[in-house]
């Protein structure tokens, strides 16, 4: 590893320059598989749950392999039944050490983002160590 | 929040400086809503003395909060001095309880280009950082970040405009002011807003214009620009403050392409062949409906990198179409481009999609440029074809890209810039300076591919190429990395309705 490789980020920062500015949603009342297809096609972890164009939930890949495969339910359970309905969220003026420790102190890996009411984002603690793991990749693919 | 926005006064002598029309612009601070006035540079003509002893005359009578930044005209002869003494600081942040004013000088002395250092980069993250709360975040500087219309050959945007666009995008400014060029021009990015003021009283102006200023008002849902030109007449635009963060319905998938740029290839170590067939063989998993490009498959325009290039990329296993950068056509590459991959000029459509090739690339020049000729026609062109989303490519950019001194820029961008937006062309896919981005500018999504496989590139996530998929409601983009083919969302942005 390149010992020399710079910080891309210092801890102290406010997370808004980190979030993912896009969030992909799915309807409450859509089956757990509509929500697994979802993940596969746009690449991603987790969805927040829409009813009437408010979020209402907030659903991982985690949740499916926990609460649906390993207990043997079937997929086409709708989604409202396994989503987490509080939402654990940051204000997006928290810098990104108060992000790692909401991740830490509630066991979570994804957290929404909120600026006066309103959900504008989300983090991931992948995202975190990508910023890490971009370091490593391109010192490899630069041979 | 309400400010008047002046720009390039160039006090000074009668031959070019219209006193009157200053004092019609100033005339606006009679409105006692205005909260401050906000000047982007070129206050006097020479940076002499003589001209700073009378601006200095003229602003101190303001007595609304101002903010004075000096241009390229004010840094002239040592003239950097001079605006310390008359004006002080050229760089600073100025606090109101809502929001906050970020200005910094972009003029290097006795030249007509702009430049943002590390240091001033600094300051103005540092800045954004610290006043991440404030509901209104506002940048000034004298030269443009965005090409400008009407403006010649596209050679005065900051020569780091691209690390600035970034930091303003992630940072969430919701509107950056400048000057400089003497047009008035308005574009929105994402959810920034980029105002350019004309010159307020300068005689030199463009395209036949006359003095102007702007007023501008932000509010909790939408930020007015009023461009008011000094005989009375008046454009309004009307900006959201609010983009669409949350996407759930997106129709059918009813089109993908891989944008790719940069191959290089050629037998030389710089061409990185496991990148180039990793990238290929996800690409052929990827059930693409086509490949897009935007330049550079070979590292130069000689026969075995051709002959090479011809049988690597035989390997794509979906239609490919091509424009040439200017390294594919130096040497012999010009006869060779159209031998092994075509006309220089290509396009692919169906029923409701249309990729429509632009030729931007000069010979033993890395310099792109369209011209009005291939200009006129590629728009007449776009207009007569019926289809529900139309997309053009080309190898230069036309939006500053990050990491990446502005020399990739189109020259001609301003006013191609101007157009793609004013007609709400749905794609611009571009292929230089090696880094990825995707942004969305007025109502068109434009997106600028990494090199693919060569060591030639500027993105610490390594070697990539982009797919878009173009939904009945969406189009998303993402950046796929070359080796190992993980993948992360560039943007999602809904489609024109």
């Amino acid at each position: 590893m390149n010992k020399a490789a710079p910080n891309f980020y210092d801890v102290d920062m406010p997370i808004r320059s980190f979030i993912t500015k896009r969030l992909i949603g799915v309807k409450s009342e859509s089956s757990v598989q509509e929500a697994a297809e979802k993940m596969v096609e746009f690449s991603t972890g987790s969805l927040v749950v829409i009813e009437d164009e408010d979020i209402v939930g907030f659903i991982t890949d985690g949740d499916i392999k926990k609460k649906v495969v390993a207990e043997g339910l079937k997929p086409d359970m709708p989604v409202k039944e396994i989503m987490v309905k509080e939402l654990i969220t940051a204000d997006i003026s928290s810098t990104i050490k108060d992000v790692l420790e909401l991740m830490a102190e509630k066991k979570i890996q994804h957290v929404l983002i909120e600026e006066d009411d309103d959900i504008v984002g989300i983090v991931t603690f992948r995202d975190l160590i990508d910023i890490e793991r971009q370091k490593l990749e391109t010192y490899i693919s630069r041979e | 929040m309400r400010i008047l926005h002046i720009s390039d006064t160039h006090i000074g002598e009668k031959d070019h400086y219209n006193k009157e029309s200053l004092k019609i612009a100033l005339k606006e601070l009679e409105d006692k809503d205005l909260d401050m006035l906000i000047h982007s540079g070129d206050l006097t003509q020479d940076g002499g003395l003589k001209h700073y002893e009378k601006a200095k005359e003229i602003f101190d009578k303001i007595s609304i909060p101002h903010i004075i930044i000096p241009g390229n005209h004010d840094k002239r002869s040592g003239g950097l001095s001079l605006f310390k003494d008359h004006f002080g600081s050229p760089n600073g942040v100025f606090e109101s309880q809502e929001a906050v004013v970020i200005y910094v000088d972009s003029a290097v002395p006795d030249t007509d280009i702009g430049r943002v250092g590390i240091v001033k980069y600094d300051m103005i993250k540092d800045a954004l950082a610290e006043h991440t709360n404030k509901s209104i975040k506002i940048v000034v500087l004298h030269h443009h970040i965005v090409p400008i219309p009407k403006a010649g050959r596209e050679r005065n945007v900051l020569s780091n405009a691209g690390d600035l666009l970034e930091l303003f995008l992630k940072g969430d400014v919701d509107l950056v002011l400048s000057g400089h060029r003497h047009y008035p021009n308005v574009h929105r990015i994402e959810n920034t807003v980029f105002v350019n003021a004309g010159t307020t009283s300068d005689k030199k102006t463009r395209y036949g214009d006359i003095n102007s200023y702007n007023l501008i008002h932000i509010e909790k849902e939408k930020l007015t620009v009023k461009t008011k030109r000094i005989d009375g007449s008046k454009e309004k635009k009307y900006f959201p403050r609010k983009d669409k963060r949350i996407f759930y319905d997106f129709g059918e998938k009813i089109f993908r392409v891989v944008h790719t740029s940069n191959t290089f290839i050629s037998s030389s170590p710089k061409f990185l062949q496991t990148h180039f067939f990793n990238a290929l063989k996800i690409i052929n998993s990827l059930d693409c409906d086509l490949t897009i490009h935007c330049g550079g498959v070979v590292e130069e325009g000689i026969n075995q990198n051709y002959k090479l290039a011809k049988t690597y990329m035989q390997k794509f296993s979906m239609p490919i179409i091509y424009t040439p950068a200017g390294r594919d056509i130096n040497y012999l590459g010009y006869e060779l481009f159209k031998e092994y991959f075509g006309k220089m000029l290509q396009s692919y459509s169906d029923e409701e999609v249309l990729f429509r090739g632009v030729s931007s690339a000069q010979y033993d020049s890395p310099e792109g440029y369209i011209g009005e000729t291939q200009k006129e026609e590629l728009f007449n062109d776009l207009d007569d074809q019926k289809r529900s989303f139309k997309s053009v490519f080309l190898h230069h950019n036309i939006l500053p890209i990050p990491h990446a001194r502005e020399k990739g820029l189109l020259e001609d961008s301003g006013d191609f810039l101007r157009e793609i937006v004013n007609k709400k062309i749905d794609l611009v896919l571009t292929g230089t300076s090696s880094h990825p981005s995707a942004m969305k500018i007025g109502d068109t999504v434009v997106v600028n591919a990494n090199s693919m496989s060569s060591v030639y590139q500027r993105s610490r996530y390594g070697n990539s190429f982009n797919v878009i998929d173009i939904y009945e409601k969406a189009v998303v983009v993402y950046e796929i990395n070359s080796l190992w083919g993980n993948r992360k969302i560039l943007g999602i942005w809904d489609r024109n309705s």
